[in-house]
């Protein structure tokens, strides 16, 4: 056991002291603020000049009714929208839309809006503008439009459009999650989604991070010819146990640092945050906890095989590649799980150990599944981590030593046998 | 008193006998030599020694005890394939290393300080591992190896990558050694350094052990009747003397073993009257010799 301490000590101190530490720990929570805030910061960069809008109305009654619905004024409080109207009757009308066109791309206007003089039968008008990406912009004309268009048709067919829209008004649906343990919570499919693939997403990267760290240090203390000193006081278990358990160590560093910062920050200025999307409960956070230890130490230890087994890093990379497969199936399948927490294969997917420390989180986020499930599926990941920390010591043991060219399967599974 | 006992380990990896049914004995006060060409099974007997790879069959007793990993800070072991943590600094490297053979810190500090002076370099405590020149980096390996004051130590190629006045300081240390009881098993290529100080030798050839006795018998055993020889006239007439059984011309002077049972004067008196001598010196043969010839042999054996 002391000698574990010495190697974690030394694993720990050796990551923590590192330059890239240091960057990677400063990075993420810039990274992380930076995608939280940005959002909000576009919006309140929102285009300060407002749109000069020319139209070219052909049916002769849309100009007006349009203008006076298109009120939206801008953060200085001037209007959004300055429309005129552009006179037609004594000119060709491809002319004059050439014409206009000159103007848009010289910024002179931003949007031509031309409307047909059949737009109540046909429903088709024409936007010309120099960015017709500019989502808000478009929906805003084309739903404007559409109200105005359909309360005509309604008038003209001597209804009255007001109570029409009255009797036609849709059903507005509020969700509320009710479940066992759990305080009531207003969210929809969105806010799921958020929640559970932030807690996700931070359990894969952080697995794929800390794992590959480790082996990396392997191959690089085997390149260095380190090892079998290390050997002659300790064993090849000690020796990984060290290694997995001191990078955990500088992985739970890592995350103090960031839960810190990111607290220090929501208490700052928690107008930026999204916060109240990511309502989690402590109960949840714990389960979190558990599932990100349990699978860390899962992939770790394969990864510590595969750092054994191989002499350099590109070589190590076949081998790696089926392990993040096993990592990003449920990152993929995170649409089917939110959608459908207990249905059989997600359900089943739950208990398996390469998938559970992500699926089994997110349904307990999600869907509170039977306790007996989350017993199982933790009890199996826990077994499945007992024997593969047995059988890779065996290869560490075998592998650690070997030089030269990359063992087949069939010779790790020799190894096993020695 | 016998501190290790070797008892008829084998080891095969795929089919290959790494080593097949080698048995010795080490005793304190002594120092072993363990020879052997590249490949003949010396660094995976002193891995089995240090409990790093299992044997087949076969066991190893350390002090009375059967070997496992408690025992393995009792031996002090510097591998053929040696590294560093090139980052760390060298009083840090050296404190873990200790730590890692179940010192306490206390005493750590005193035994780091005693050692980097005696190899005369104290002040590069706390330069980076990487910092120190290759000859440098090995003499911290061998602090490393020897800082937990073992019975039992065993060095790997003690003597590569240093020059002609770290080999005689390490030379000198490996001596104190000795005087002070201690039990030392060196593996090396380099026969003349190991016949100025092994008492003993172990000689390995394809895993197999083929020569094991004190130094001096060896020598007495293998080398009576070689002798070197300058003359003018025809060699040849040499070479076909029914008397000689190794003849190797080294162009300045040819070397020669006679039968056994045969002397010098039987030599002389058939040589006499056929070519001019210069020069006849018997000589006892070098371990290189003795090595090469039973190396060679055994590969006529095989």
């Amino acid at each position: 056991m002391r000698k574990i301490i010495t190697i974690i000590k030394r694993e720990y101190k050796e990551a923590v002291f590192k330059k890239s530490f240091l960057i990677l720990t400063l990075l993420m929570p810039v990274l992380m603020i930076g995608m939280a805030v940005l959002p909000s910061l576009l919006v309140m960069m929102e285009t300060k000049k407002p749109f000069r809008v020319h139209v070219i109305d052909q049916a002769g009654w849309v100009f007006e009714p349009l203008r006076q619905s298109l009120n939206d004024t801008l953060k200085t409080g001037k209007p959004k929208f300055v429309l005129s109207r552009i006179d037609f009757e004594q000119k060709n009308l491809n002319e004059l839309l050439n014409q206009q066109k000159e103007l848009i791309k010289a910024e002179q206007i931003d949007v031509l809006l031309v409307i047909p003089k059949n737009i109540d039968s046909i429903s088709v008008a024409d936007l010309y503008a120099r960015n017709v990406g500019d989502f808000d912009m478009v929906s805003r004309f084309k739903n404007t439009l559409s109200t105005l268009v359909s309360n005509h048709r309604l008038l003209a067919s001597g209804l009255e459009p007001e109570l029409i829209n009255k009797l036609i008004k849709p059903v507005k649906l509020e969700t509320t999650k009710v479940m066992r343990g759990r305080k009531e919570s207003k969210g929809g499919f969105m806010s799921e989604y958020m929640t559970t693939f932030v807690f996700i997403f931070i359990i894969y990267f952080t697995i794929i991070i800390y794992a590959t760290a480790i082996m990396r240090g392997i191959i690089q203390e085997k390149n260095s010819r380190i090892v079998e000193t290390i050997l002659s006081g300790t064993n090849a278990r000690q020796y990984m146990t060290g290694k997995i358990l001191g990078q955990g160590a500088v992985g739970i560093t890592q995350y103090a640092i960031w839960v810190g910062v990111g607290l220090a920050l929501v208490f700052a200025s928690g107008k930026f945050l999204p916060v109240r999307s990511f309502t989690i409960s402590p109960t949840t956070f714990l389960y979190f906890i558990l599932f990100y230890i349990l699978g860390y130490f899962l992939y770790s230890t394969l990864y510590a095989a595969i750092g054994a087994m191989v002499n350099s890093e590109q070589e190590a990379q076949s081998l790696v590649t089926p392990l993040v497969f096993l990592l990003v199936i449920p990152l993929v399948m995170i649409g089917m799980i939110v959608k459908d927490p207990n249905s059989t294969v997600v359900t089943t997917l739950s208990l398996i150990p390469f998938f559970s420390p992500i699926i089994m989180f997110a349904r307990i986020n999600l869907a509170n599944p039977p306790v007996i499930q989350i017993v199982l599926s933790i009890a199996l990941l826990i077994l499945t981590i007992a024997v593969l920390i047995w059988l890779v010591a065996k290869i560490f043991r075998v592998g650690i030593l070997m030089y030269g060219k990359r063992p087949t399967f069939p010779e790790i599974i020799r190894w096993i046998k020695y | 008193m016998e501190v290790l006992k070797v008892e008829n380990v084998s080891k095969s990896f795929d089919e290959v006998h790494a080593v097949k049914d080698v048995s010795f004995t080490i005793e304190t006060g002594k120092i072993y030599g363990l020879l052997g060409p590249n490949g003949a099974g010396k660094t995976t007997t002193i891995r089995m020694i240090m409990n790093i790879i299992m044997p087949d069959s076969g066991k190893v007793t350390l002090f009375g005890q059967s070997m496992c990993d408690e025992l393995k800070p009792k031996i002090g072991y510097l591998p053929e394939e040696r590294g560093v943590y090139p980052k760390m600094k060298v009083r840090h490297f050296l404190k873990f290393l200790g730590e890692l053979h179940d010192m306490a810190s206390a005493e750590l500090d005193k035994k780091i300080d005693y050692w980097l002076k005696r190899f005369e370099i104290a002040t590069m405590n706390y330069f980076k591992v990487e910092e120190l020149s290759k000859g440098n980096q090995q003499k911290v390996q061998l602090i490393g190896s020897f800082l937990h004051d073992p019975q039992l130590i065993i060095l790997d190629e003690p003597f590569s990558g240093l020059d002609p006045v770290n080999v005689n300081l390490v030379k000198e240390i490996i001596l104190d050694f000795k005087k002070q009881d201690k039990a030392l098993i060196l593996s090396t290529h380099m026969m003349e350094a190991a016949e100025k100080i092994c008492d003993h030798v172990y000689l390995i050839n394809k895993g197999q052990k083929v020569l094991d006795g004190p130094i001096d018998e060896i020598q007495t055993q293998y080398g009576h009747n070689s002798m070197q020889l300058e003359y003018k006239g025809d060699g040849q007439v040499i070479k076909d003397l029914p008397i000689v059984t190794n003849f190797n011309d080294f162009g300045n002077f040819v070397e020669i073993q006679l039968k056994e049972g045969t002397t010098v004067n039987d030599l002389l008196k058939e040589l006499i009257n056929k070519i001019e001598i210069y020069r006849l010196q018997a000589k006892r043969s070098t371990l290189n010799e003795i090595f090469i010839s039973l190396v060679k042999g055994g590969e006529q054996d095989a």
